[in-house]
């Protein structure tokens, strides 16, 4: 199943909440271990890419390809080419996803949180999730909290549980949807830390940010998506210090000097 | 704090275990039975043996006994009023007092009173016995119902929404006595059976089992209807990301349901249900319309036979004593339902 070329690809994905457009024609091809930073305006339809690769938005249409499969075809609001919903889900879960606003289930302590869907979902034994989200836990630094709630942590403490829950349905893609943009300034850097060694370790990973510095640091391509399309996408010394587009120029100039 | 917590619950539990003791010793230490009995006076003693063996009796003689106090009360019928004799009787912590006037007489009613009211010496089909029953069962009942009605009206499939909207509609928008009239005297005419032909008994405990389970499946169907839109607010109050979160770690709808939304609104869905429970406590007094006597009901009976207006102060002592036990069970509940915040 690893012969595959692109780990994502959309074409001509379209999305419209009534007469407003959001996503025009957004193609993007990403390839396993790649880190893709999505930056913009706010507006410009970064969240709701993201969302609709993960079917929490339906597109309009376009087509969305896993590892090369197709997984949703549609035009004009109808679906054209059904897959097998069994597969589709299967599709689904090869990404993992993280919150702007975190989504922790403040019932449940942080362990249960993690273990949920893998012993829910994947029908994992309860004792191996265990073992399993204790070590993400120790791997996002929060082992002492596993039996904690959520409401007892940090903001910047429950992100990293998200990113803990997300991983333990063991996805190959993380799409992350501004992950620190709801996060006192200070919390900030320790979040990114943790998506700095996932990225270090190989994660295909798909971002909306703002962190212009994580940008820079992180990614492989950066896209700059404005009015509904991707307008410029380039590597982030080119991006960040050469932009060609005028509305990219004008975008980093007022991000910059602020 | 928590000291000063645990201090308050040393006291009140000293409190509660002293009036426990004093009640224990005011109940070992209450006039027997025999000893009530053998007050009466000496003519109403001869009229007592003299019909003995017969089937008709002109003695109506009535023995309450409520734990630390007892009532006992002898009347003779006669054709002339005037001839009627009635003598009352209060034991209390060791010592029988007549209580034929004044503060005793007003004390032997109250227990009369309550001990009518609380349906004692009679099935459970009786009094404070029968409102508790009808109430906590409607409560159960109804809210498993009202879960499925609320989530199908939420569904995105149009006629199940439909469906259990015109239900909600239809049970929030006609009066429960008429739903439960229609259960108890509609439905078995429609469909050719009689509710107490359901139960294999005596045919009076028949009646009251048929009465109470007609009662029941009205009542149930009612509560149902208004704890739908309870559950439904609940549920709809719940943020929008957790869903979001189960649906993008691959939860099914089920799943997303059972496991995160519905575990969550639950505490939210307490205290509307708690007002509920005590509105369908009130409201179990319809039940007279089919034959049942509950506190109220019973309350009134008295009030017009005797025309005593102190019957309502032990009905609504008991419906009081109901309503704060079941609302600190509610609390109960919801603290448990709120460890997490």
């Amino acid at each position: 199943m690893d012969n595959y070329e692109y780990i994502l690809r959309t074409e001509h994905v379209s999305k419209s909440f009534g007469k407003l457009e959001v996503l025009k024609d957004v193609n993007l091809s990403v390839k396993k271990g790649e880190v893709m930073c999505i930056i913009g305006p706010s507006g410009a339809g970064k969240s709701t890419y993201l969302r609709s690769l993960n079917q929490l938005e339906t597109i309009t249409g376009g087509k969305i390809f896993i590892k090369d499969e197709l997984f949703l075809h549609r035009e004009n609001d109808k679906t054209i080419e059904r897959i097998d919903p069994v597969k589709q889900k299967e599709m689904l879960l090869e990404m993992g996803m993280v919150f702007q606003r975190f989504n922790l289930f403040p019932h449940l302590t942080v362990l249960d949180n993690v273990t949920l869907a893998p012993i829910n979902v994947r029908k994992m034994d309860k004792e191996e999730a265990r073992i399993i989200a204790l070590d993400l836990l120790r791997r996002v630094g929060l082992s002492d909290k596993a039996d904690e709630y959520p409401s007892r942590l940090s903001g910047g403490q429950q992100q990293r549980v998200a990113i803990a829950r997300a991983l333990a349905m063991q996805p190959e893609i993380m799409l992350f949807d501004e992950p620190t943009s709801a996060l006192d300034p200070e919390l900030v850097g320790e979040v990114l830390t943790v998506m700095k060694e996932l990225a270090n370790d190989g994660m295909t990973m798909l971002c909306v940010t703002h962190e212009m510095g994580f940008a820079r640091e992180v990614a492989d391509q950066v896209l700059f998506m404005s009015d509904g399309i991707i307008t410029e996408m380039a590597p982030p010394d080119v991006i960040f210090d050469n932009p060609k587009n005028p509305r990219t120029q004008s975008f980093l100039k007022s991000i910059l000097e602020s | 704090m928590s000291k000063l917590l645990n201090k308050k619950r040393i006291t009140y539990g000293i409190v509660i275990i002293v009036l426990l003791i004093v009640c224990i010793i005011l109940n070992i230490t209450k006039p027997s039975e025999e000893t009530m009995m053998s007050q009466c006076s000496p003519e109403i003693q001869k009229q007592l043996e003299a019909e003995k063996d017969s089937v008709r009796k002109t003695v109506t003689v009535t023995y309450n006994s409520l734990g630390i106090i007892n009532y006992c009360s002898f009347s003779t019928t006669s054709k002339n009023s005037a001839n009627a004799m009635r003598e009352r009787f209060v034991g209390f912590a060791g010592k029988v007092y007549p209580a034929n006037e004044g503060a005793a007489k007003i004390t032997g009613q109250m227990v009369n009173y309550t001990y009518r009211m609380l349906g004692c010496g009679e099935n459970v089909f009786h009094g404070a016995k029968l409102t508790i029953l009808l109430t906590t069962l409607t409560v159960f009942f109804g809210f498993i119902i009202s879960i499925f009605l609320a989530l199908g009206k939420i569904s995105k499939n149009f006629i199940i929404s439909k469906v259990c909207s015109a239900y909600i509609f239809f049970f929030r928008g006609t009066p429960l006595l008429i739903q439960m009239f229609v259960v108890y005297f509609a439905i078995p005419g429609i469909f050719g059976f009689a509710w107490k032909d359901l139960f294999a008994m005596s045919d009076v405990e028949a009646v009251y089992m048929g009465a109470f389970l007609a009662a029941l499946i009205s009542f149930s169907l009612n509560c149902a209807a208004y704890c739908a839109e309870i559950v439904r607010a609940a549920i709809q109050s719940i943020d929008k990301g957790q869903a979001e979160a189960g649906k993008a770690l691959g939860l099914t709808y089920g799943q997303t349901m059972r496991k995160i939304i519905i575990p969550q609104s639950v505490r939210r869905m307490i205290p509307p249900v708690c007002n509920e429970f005590i509105m369908i406590l009130k409201d179990a007094s319809l039940v007279f319309a089919i034959s049942l006597m509950d506190i109220t009901t019973i309350s009134k009976v008295i009030m017009t036979n005797e025309l005593s207006y102190l019957v309502f102060i032990p009905a609504l002592i008991i419906y009081l004593i109901i309503t704060a036990f079941f609302t600190y069970l509610f609390n109960k509940i919801e603290a448990k339902f709120s460890v997490y915040e």
